[in-house]
C-alpha cells in the first residue's frame, strides 16, 4: 500500500507527488499515458500538430459535447466533430506541451463576488482562501518549476513576497521593443511576460535553445517547466516515487463510507485490471475528467458519484473567456526594427498587458475586465503553408501556390495577440456522465455543456477593440479579431469547486472531499471561479499547498 | 457543417457505392486501385516548375499511402480520399488520368463547384502539402527541399522515428 496515490501526472500531480516524496512518503503517480523522455521529443509538426498522437485516438476515447442548436441540446461524440478535449496524456501531461506564458491571479480574484457583486445568471461566489493564502505558493512554483521574468510594478500585477524572478527573462524578437513603443504612443503599459521556460541552466535542465517551435511540443533541453522535468525526474530520484505508465484509472472504490480503498486500474497496453491501494487518493486528471472519474465511481453509499452530497460534482465547469487576433507586419511597412530582426526565429515576444485587467469606464462602467498576451503566429510551417490555399473562395494551386506560399513566408509576419477574461461559472456549463456513449475501457465518457455567459463575449470585445489599436501602431496590416463563447478546450477548470459549506461545494478549503475523509483533488476542478490569465501558475500553486494539506493528515493520521 | 457530418451526408447521397465492401477490401488494394488518379491529382495541384518543389519530385502519393494507412489516420477521412477520388473518376468517365493539362484543370475547377469536391480537392492539397513540409523522415521533404524553397524550417531536433514510433 502506497502512502499517497496520484492520479495524473501534469501541473498539480507533479507538484503533489514531489512535495510528498521529498517529505518522505511513498508515492504510486498514476499516467494513462506514456514516458516521452526529454531526448526523445522533436518538433515533428506531423505528430504531435497533425495527427494528435500524444492524445487518445476519438474513436477510442472521447468525449460528448453538448451545444444548444435551434433552441435544443445536442451531444455530439468529439469523434464526429474532430474537437478533442484531451490535451497531453503522456507523463506530465500538457505541461509538457505549453506555451508557459503564465501570470498570478489578482487578489481580487479570490472575492470577485463580494469585488463586482453578483451578476444574472452567472453563479460566482468568493474562494474560501485569499491571494495571501496563495502567494508562499506562486512564489515556490516560480523557483521549483523555473519561471522566468522581470517584475514590474503595476495596479493590477499582485503583490509578491520576493523582489523579482530569479531567472531573467527568455531573448527577445525585436518586435518586442516595437510593442513596446507602440503601447507607450497609446498610453498603454506593456509588461514581460512571466514565463515558464528558463531563461538559464538551472540544476539538471539546461536554459532554453530557442528552437522557434515551443507550444504544442515537448522541450528537448529541459528549460520548459513541465511537471516532468520540474518535479517528476526529482522526485523519482528520492527513491518514494513509483511512476505507473500506461495506467487509466476507471474508478476509485470504497471500504467505508468516507474512506476510498482502493482505485480500479486497467494496463492500457495489455487490458489487464489490478487494483492500487492508498492511504490517501488525489485526483488530478484535468478538471472535466476528474468530475468524471468521480461521477463513475458511484456506488451504494454515493449514488450521485463519490464525495456528491451536495449534488455540484461536475458543475460550474470553467474555460477562459476571451479570444485573439493577428496582424501582419510587412517588410514596407514595418516602423522602428529591422525586417531581418523581425524575421529572426525562435526568440520570444514575452509581452503583456494588464492594463485592462479591472475596467472602470465612463460609459460601459465597473466590470472586470481581463489580460493579453502577445506572440509571433504559431511557427508550424504547415499549418501556415496550408492558410493559403483559398483566394476569394477558390482553391489555388499549381504555380500560383508556390507564389504565395513564399510571398507568405517571406514578406510578413503575423503578429497575433490572445485575450484571457473570466469564464463566469454557469448553470448551462458542467460535466456529467453519458448515458449512451462509453470509452474502449467501459467507462460512461463525460458529457460536458458548454455553454458561455453573454458577458465573457462583451468583455473580451471590449478588449478585443483595444488591442486592435495596438496593433494598427505597429504597423500591422490586415487586422481581425475573433472573440465568441466557444470553450477552450486547453484551459479547464472546475467542476469540484471548493467551499466552507458542504451543501454548496465538493471539495472543502483543503481542496479535500468533504465526504470522503481521504479523497484529494489537486487539480484546476477546486477553482469556483477562474480569473483572467491562464490557469497553469495556480494550478502548480494550489497543488503545492494542497500537498501540505496531505502532508499534516498523513502526520497526524501516524500520530 | 461539421466535418463528419458532411462526409457522412456525401455518403448518404450515394456518393459511397462501396460501404459494405470497405469492410473487406484491404486498405491497400484500394489505394492500388485508385494511385493513378491520385497521383495524376497531387501531380496537378503541385506541378514541376513551381516555387516549392512538384509532387512527383517529392514523391508525394508514396507519402499520401504511408500517412494513410498509419494507425493515427483518420478513418472517415480515408474513405472520403477514396470515395472523393472514385466521384471525379465517374464524373469524368474513368478517362481523368489520360486527360490533358488543360482538361485536367477544367474537370477539378468544374469538380470543385461542387462542395462535395471543393472539400475533397482541399483535402487532397492539405494532405499534399503535409508532405511536402513535414519532417524529413517522413520522405517527401527531401533534403528540406520543401522547407528551403520557401525559407522556412522546422525546428530541430529532427524526428529520429516516424509517428513518435507508435
Amino acid at each position: 500500500m502506497y502512502d499517497v496515490v496520484v492520479i495524473g501526472s501534469g501541473a498539480s500531480g507533479g507538484a503533489v507527488a514531489y512535495t510528498l516524496c521529498k517529505a518522505g512518503f511513498t508515492v504510486a503517480l498514476v499516467e494513462k499515458g506514456r514516458l516521452i523522455k526529454r531526448e526523445e521529443f522533436s518538433k515533428d509538426e506531423l505528430a504531435y500538430c497533425r495527427r494528435d498522437l500524444v492524445t487518445p485516438n476519438l474513436f477510442d476515447e472521447f468525449h460528448t459535447i453538448e451545444e444548444k442548436v435551434q433552441g435544443k441540446w445536442v451531444a455530439t461524440p468529439t469523434h464526429e466533430s474532430g474537437w478533442s478535449f484531451w490535451n497531453g496524456n503522456i507523463v506530465g501531461g500538457s505541461s509538457n506541451l505549453m506555451s508557459g506564458m503564465l501570470h498570478r491571479l489578482h487578489p481580487d480574484d479570490f472575492r470577485l463576488k463580494s469585488k463586482y457583486g453578483e451578476i444574472k445568471g452567472a453563479n460566482i461566489v468568493d474562494w474560501p482562501i485569499s491571494y495571501a493564502d496563495l502567494e508562499p505558493y506562486y512564489t515556490l512554483a516560480e523557483e521549483l518549476v523555473g519561471i522566468s521574468g522581470h517584475y514590474e510594478k503595476h495596479p493590477f500585477e499582485p503583490w509578491r513576497s520576493t523582489p523579482n524572478f530569479s531567472q531573467k527573462p527568455t531573448t527577445e524578437n525585436a518586435v518586442s521593443s516595437l510593442i513596446d513603443k507602440s503601447c507607450k504612443a497609446l498610453d498603454i503599459t506593456p509588461l514581460v511576460t512571466p514565463r515558464a521556460v528558463l531563461s538559464q541552466k538551472k540544476g539538471h535542465r539546461e536554459g532554453c535553445y530557442y528552437s522557434n517551435l515551443c507550444g504544442s511540443y515537448g522541450c528537448s533541453s529541459g528549460a520548459k517547466g513541465s511537471s516532468r522535468e520540474a518535479l517528476i525526474y526529482p522526485a523519482l530520484a528520492t527513491g518514494k516515487l513509483t511512476l505507473l505508465t500506461n495506467t487509466h484509472i476507471k474508478s476509485l472504490h470504497t471500504k467505508d463510507k468516507d474512506k476510498v480503498s482502493y482505485a480500479l486500474a486497467i494496463d492500457t497496453i495489455t487490458g489487464k485490471e489490478k487494483k492500487i491501494k492508498g492511504k490517501i487518493f488525489v485526483v488530478a486528471t484535468q478538471a472535466h475528467e476528474s468530475a468524471r472519474l468521480l461521477l463513475n465511481s458511484h456506488n451504494a453509499d454515493h449514488p450521485n458519484g463519490l464525495g456528491n452530497s451536495s449534488g455540484e460534482l461536475g458543475k460550474n465547469l470553467l474555460f477562459s473567456g476571451g479570444g485573439a487576433g493577428q496582424g501582419e507586419l510587412h517588410q514596407e511597412s514595418l516602423k522602428h526594427i529591422k525586417f531581418n530582426d523581425l524575421m529572426t526565429t525562435g526568440l520570444f515576444v514575452n509581452r503583456s498587458i494588464l492594463d485592462w485587467y479591472f475596467i472602470d469606464h465612463w460609459w460601459y462602467g465597473k466590470f472586470k475586465g481581463g489580460s493579453v498576451e502577445f506572440m509571433f503566429e504559431h511557427q508550424n510551417v504547415i499549418s501556415r503553408a496550408i492558410k493559403n490555399n483559398y483566394k476569394d473562395g477558390s482553391l489555388v494551386w499549381g504555380k500560383e501556390l508556390g507564389e504565395r506560399v513564399f510571398k507568405r513566408f517571406t514578406t510578413h509576419k503575423n503578429i497575433r495577440f490572445e485575450i484571457f477574461n473570466d469564464w463566469l461559472p454557469n448553470d448551462d456549463c458542467f460535466v456529467s456522465l453519458d448515458p449512451t456513449h462509453k470509452d474502449k475501457y467501459g467507462m460512461p465518457v463525460g458529457k460536458l455543456r458548454v455553454e458561455g455567459h453573454p458577458q465573457d463575449v462583451k468583455v473580451g470585445k471590449y478588449i478585443a477593440k483595444k488591442c486592435e489599436k495596438v496593433l494598427e501602431e505597429m504597423g500591422a496590416k490586415n487586422i481581425y479579431s475573433s472573440v465568441s463563447s466557444g470553450a477552450s478546450q486547453n484551459l479547464v477548470a472546475g467542476g469540484c469547486r471548493f467551499g466552507n459549506d458542504p451543501k454548496t461545494s465538493v471539495l472543502n478549503a483543503h481542496c479535500r472531499s468533504h465526504d470522503v475523509q481521504n479523497l484529494y483533488v489537486a487539480d484546476a476542478s477546486f477553482m469556483p471561479t477562474g480569473g483572467s490569465v491562464a490557469y497553469t501558475w495556480t494550478i502548480y500553486a494550489n497543488a503545492f499547498r494542497v500537498a501540505d494539506k496531505i502532508i499534516a493528515n498523513l502526520l497526524h493520521t501516524l500520530s | 457543417m461539421k466535418r463528419r457530418i458532411f462526409l457522412i451526408f456525401a455518403s448518404l447521397l450515394g456518393l459511397s457505392t462501396q460501404v459494405q465492401a470497405r469492410k473487406v477490401i484491404t486498405f491497400e488494394h484500394n489505394f492500388k486501385a485508385l494511385e493513378p488518379t491520385l497521383r495524376a491529382v497531387q501531380e496537378h495541384l503541385f506541378p514541376q516548375g513551381s516555387r516549392i518543389p512538384s509532387a512527383k519530385e517529392m514523391d508525394l502519393t508514396k507519402f499520401l499511402f504511408e500517412t494513410m494507412k498509419h494507425s493515427s489516420f483518420d478513418r472517415d477521412i480515408k474513405d472520403f480520399v477514396f470515395e472523393g477520388a472514385r466521384e471525379l473518376e465517374k464524373r469524368e468517365k474513368n478517362r481523368f488520368t489520360k486527360l490533358s493539362i488543360e482538361l485536367k484543370e477544367k474537370a477539378l475547377r468544374e469538380y470543385e463547384e461542387t462542395s462535395y469536391g471543393s472539400n475533397w480537392l482541399g483535402r487532397m492539397m492539405t494532405l499534399s502539402m503535409e508532405g511536402l513540409f513535414s519532417d524529413p523522415i517522413y520522405g517527401a521533404n527531401k533534403q528540406e527541399k520543401g522547407w528551403k524553397s520557401i525559407h522556412a524550417y522546422g525546428a530541430f531536433p529532427l524526428a529520429k522515428e516516424k509517428y513518435l514510433g507508435v
